[in-house]
């Protein structure tokens, strides 16, 4: 039996269109479902009421381009998200609970390191802002993220890319066939944080036991070796086989087996859109499977029809898939801008669709090699003709890249310079300051 | 004006109050005989000396009766069936009695999963076992009572004479509170009759034909005939809090603080509205879905012993006998109150040996003996505020399920504390300085029970649940279930339906709604295949606890 904190937030008044899958009606049978079955009767479960994250915590770990006036109005829900994953992680590092389930909309996890707006259901990274608040107000050192969403979970994987201390783990259907299209092995981190992100593509039709056989025989080693002090798990609930946007094939008891595996210190919904097929059914067998009570008479009024891959057949695409995932090499472009402080500076382009809204993010990041700390970050990110800076000073940074992200700051605010706005993101202080040129400096 | 009795029958005493014109006109305390409670009744009627009886127009009780009845474990066995279907395992939670577990299954929209198997039902036996009463309960039964009825019409074909309660009549959400409260319910249902039928002798007795009422848990009162037993569990706390809205500015907000020999009651009101507790009530080992206000009793009060204990003190739990003070032979809060002339009953020296016996010898001069029962009190008085406390986090933390709800918290309100009860004077100067409230003393607290009973308003509510897409609607508080005929993207149509049902339950009750309040409606699109098939609605109407009158002393 384990404390267990329990954070429903279903948001019953926002949606993010009529009948849009990110709507009202997606965890109203998830309450009927929990409330049905007395859950919160149980001794061990608590109840937590929602708090809004401010704005300061979301700046710590993301950047609102142009500026975070521009977003305002539409970020009430996400703030709400957000600060739910606050709250929660917080009982959970105070000893208030063993483990907690934040069971909110909206989510979070393809909201990245630069924000222009809402992208696959999401605008704000739930996870990644409480990952950060646990290292600035609590000394967290080292956070571990498994994202068992269907989806790649790119946003989490943006913003700890370059982080050596977050080990992001991304279990997904492949992106060869299915939203955002990322997430292959071949994305291991940055040159300091090699290593640090762990993406598994599975093939649509894995089952239970395929999802299990992983877990144990992958993930769970990789957890080990790594030894974080906290587990969160982006419970995303559209690997389950009635899903209507993938094409995979686990159960409700699948989910709590994942849990059990798992387990984690804070579950986190994602995604998941089979609203009457699987969410009653799977936020129940893992809120149970934190509680430690018996997840296996949680049974889906559904059958499975489609086909599932057998474990015979499953296996040699993923130690196929392993052997490719360890011989990837490191070869990263040096490119040193004139105005860059010393050092190597490594040039990653990339760019996101946001695909809620539909625009592109043209994105030119580079991060300072480091042997000693994260390494200071430079992102140029532009959408049409608008280009916003990042300049990020890591936890934990050296003295050199503390000083490497002052001396870009400067430059950045210089009058020849044609830059109009950027942000600093000082994690080092836990400090943020936002520059325009017509307002000037703002700190949070 | 009105003219009306409240009566408060309890364990030990019965209490009534009667308001001629709308003033206290008697008051009566008289012993309650549990094994002839006519005659009691009758007492306390003789004791008010009622003028005009034909006058009188309202006449409300509130009764320890069940409460005492599920608390002592004196209820008859009652067999109880369930459908369980899937989900959490049955046994996770705690089971005060024994069930049996039978299959048939609904889901959360109240389709049918799973059909009953009539051969377990052959083999139920419950003749044989000499089963009288059963209930049967399956979950989301509240959306579909189906399985309920059909195994109910099987056991009453095989078995007349069997009493049989549905849980689908309690129509709220929680399986196994529902399962408990149907149970209990129909285990107090042949002793609360009783109770009606000496109540209705007692009355016609003394030639009053006025109607009468029952004070419920969650402060508001019911026709006897209307109310459903286990509604009137815990209305003792519930009366004193509507006892104290009577001594109160109608919209003030207010800590009423109760304090007993051994245990002290503590309730909120916000707004002249007694707060709610947001689960319903807990008894004995049963958790139920009876609404009841929140309220808080702590084990500290007037006649706790203090005992020394390390280099200090401690108030304990229980009591032995009344204070030094007073007589008796171990100190209490009451002796410090005495002590620091806080109060002016008992003996003051008494107090003072009392208290001194809880310092060494030499330590024993006044001011010592002072600080120390300044202390007591300031420990009573902690424990009286943690209590504050947590009611005030209780209404504060509210889960929100709504993105306007967060973005719009309680705001803080100016509270005032009433404190009643033996020990009240005594500690309403360190109450106040500890609470940072005005403190007022309640009136008429020997009898405050029967007083909030008599100005009790009768109060209900009514929650409705539609789903036009599965053409079905359901009244949370009644467990009604119906077929919707209208339109599946209703708007004012919903509006009207709902008032409907809120003027057929009034008239049922046969009360007059007065200052109804309604939440605003939830509206969810059911989707189908990006096309909206319907709406679920959700909307409640409430007629809020309170009290009709104020009194002044």
């Amino acid at each position: 039996m384990k404390r267990t904190g329990i954070l429903f937030f279903p948001a019953f008044d926002w949606s993010l269109g009529d009948s849009h899958p990110e709507r009202e009606e997606r965890l109203l049978y998830t309450q009927e479902q929990l409330f049905e079955e007395g859950v919160l009767d149980l001794p061990q479960i608590k109840q937590f009421s929602p708090r809004v994250a401010t704005m300061k915590d979301v700046l710590r770990t993301q950047a609102l381009f142009p500026s975070p006036g521009a977003h305002i109005e539409s970020l009430d829900p996400h703030l709400i998200s957000a600060g739910s994953s606050l709250l929660l992680g917080e009982a959970q590092v105070k000893g208030e609970i063993d483990n907690g389930f934040v069971m909110a909309r909206p989510p979070g996890h393809h909201s990245g390191a630069t924000v222009w707006g809402n992208r696959g259901f999401c605008s704000l990274n739930n996870e990644a802002i409480l990952v950060n608040y646990l290292r600035a107000r609590f000394g967290k050192k080292r956070i571990a993220i498994v994202d068992t969403d269907v989806h790649h979970g790119d946003g989490t994987q943006d913003i700890f890319y370059h982080d050596p201390n977050v080990l992001f783990i991304s279990l997904h259907q492949d992106g060869r066939t299915l939203y955002p299209g990322s997430g292959f092995v071949n994305e291991k981190g940055g040159p300091n944080a090699w290593d640090q992100t762990l993406n598994i593509p599975l093939p649509p039709g894995t089952g239970d036991e395929g999802y299990h056989y992983i877990l144990e025989n992958w993930v769970l080693p990789r957890l080990q070796a790594f030894a974080p002090e906290i587990i969160i798990n982006s419970a995303g609930q559209d690997n389950h086989f009635t899903d209507p946007l993938a094409s995979m094939n686990l159960t409700a008891r699948g989910y709590g087996r994942i849990t059990e595996l798992l387990q984690p210190d804070l579950a986190v919904l994602e995604g998941g859109y089979s609203i009457e097929g699987a969410l009653p059914y799977v936020n129940l067998a893992i809120l149970l499977a934190l509680a430690g009570e018996d997840y296996h008479h949680v049974r889906e009024p559904q059958k499975l029809k489609r086909t599932t891959l057998t474990l015979a057949a499953l296996k040699p695409y993923i130690q196929d898939l392993q052997k490719q995932q360890q011989t990837v090499k490191q070869s990263f472009t040096i490119q040193n801008k004139p105005y860059f402080p010393k050092g190597n500076w490594i040039s990653i382009p990339h760019s996101v669709y946001y695909d809620t809204e539909g625009f592109q993010e043209t994105r030119h990041d580079y991060v300072r090699e480091c042997s000693n700390c994260a390494g200071t970050v430079y992102i140029e990110s532009r959408r049409y003709t608008e280009t916003s800076i990042l300049v990020r000073i890591p936890f934990e940074a050296c003295p050199i890249c503390e000083q490497a992200g002052y001396d870009l700051w400067d430059h950045l605010q210089k009058p020849n310079e044609g830059f109009a706005n950027g942000m600093l993101q000082n994690q080092l202080h836990d400090k943020q300051y936002l520059w325009n040129r017509k307002e000037g400096l703002m700190e949070f | 004006m009105f003219n009306r009795v409240g009566i408060d029958v309890g364990g030990t005493y019965t209490d009534a109050v009667y308001f001629h014109h709308g003033r206290i006109q008697q008051t009566a305390k008289v012993p309650t005989q549990s094994d002839n409670l006519v005659e009691t009744l009758m007492n306390a009627f003789d004791t008010l000396k009622i003028s005009d009886e034909q006058e009188i127009n309202q006449i409300t009780v509130s009764t320890t009766l069940v409460t005492n009845a599920v608390l002592q474990n004196r209820i008859p066995p009652v067999k109880l069936l369930l459908f369980s279907g899937n989900g959490m395992k049955i046994d996770a939670l705690p089971w005060p009695v024994s069930y049996t577990e039978l299959s048939g299954e609904m889901d959360f929209r109240g389709r049918e999963i799973e059909a009953p198997d009539e051969k377990e039902w052959d083999k139920l036996q419950l003749q044989r076992d000499n089963i009288s009463h059963a209930a049967i309960v399956g979950k989301f039964s509240h959306r579909n009572r189906l399985h309920e009825e059909q195994l109910a019409a099987y056991l009453k074909e095989h078995n007349p004479s069997l009493t049989l309660a549905l849980g689908h009549e309690w129509g709220q959400a929680n399986f196994y509170r529902r399962s408990l409260t149907t149970y209990l319910n129909l285990g107090v249902s042949d002793l609360y009759h009783q109770f009606a039928q000496q109540l209705q002798t007692a009355v016609s007795a003394r030639n009053i034909q006025a109607p009468i009422y029952i004070l419920k848990a969650d402060g508001g009162s019911l026709p006897l005939a209307k109310i459903r037993p286990i509604d009137s569990i815990y209305s003792g706390p519930a009366a004193s809090v509507l006892s104290a809205l009577t001594q109160t500015s109608p919209n003030a907000s207010s800590i009423i603080v109760d304090i007993g020999g051994t245990t002290t009651d503590i309730g909120l009101t916000l707004s002249g509205a007694p707060l709610i507790s947001s689960k319903g009530a807990q008894i004995g080992g049963f958790s139920t879905l009876v609404r009841s206000l929140a309220v808080r009793s702590i084990p500290v009060g007037g006649d706790s012993v203090v005992r020394t204990k390390d280099q200090g003190f401690v108030i304990e739990e229980y009591r032995l006998g009344p204070a030094c003070c007073l007589g008796g032979d171990r100190p209490t809060p009451t002796d410090a109150m005495r002590y620091l002339k806080l109060i002016d009953y008992g003996d003051e020296q008494l107090a003072e040996e009392g208290l001194a016996s809880l310092l060494p010898p030499e330590q024993r001069n006044p001011q010592l003996l002072h600080d120390l029962a300044a202390e007591i009190i300031d420990r009573v008085v902690d424990r009286i505020a943690e209590a504050v406390d947590s009611l005030k986090r209780e209404w504060k933390e509210e889960p929100a399920y709504k993105v306007w709800e967060v973005l719009h918290p309680h705001e803080n309100k100016e509270f005032n504390t009433i404190v009643s009860g033996g020990g009240a004077r005594g500690i309403t100067t360190a109450l106040g300085k500890r609470l940072k409230t005005t403190v007022q003393l309640g009136a008429f607290s020997e009898v405050s029970n029967a007083l909030g009973a008599a100005l009790a308003r009768p109060a209900f509510d009514c929650t409705l649940h539609l789903d036009t897409y599965m053409k079905q609607y359901r009244v949370e508080e009644t467990g009604e279930q119906g077929k919707w005929t209208g339109s599946l993207r209703p708007h004012r149509e919903v509006e009207g339906f709902l008032e409907t049902l809120v003027q057929q339950q009034a008239a049922n009750y046969g009360i007059e709604i007065q200052d109804m309040e309604k939440e605003p409606f939830d509206f969810f699109p059911i989707v189908q295949n990006y096309q909206t098939v319907g709406q679920i609605i959700r909307g409640a109407v409430h007629l809020r606890p309170g009290v009709i009158g104020r009194v002044k002393e």
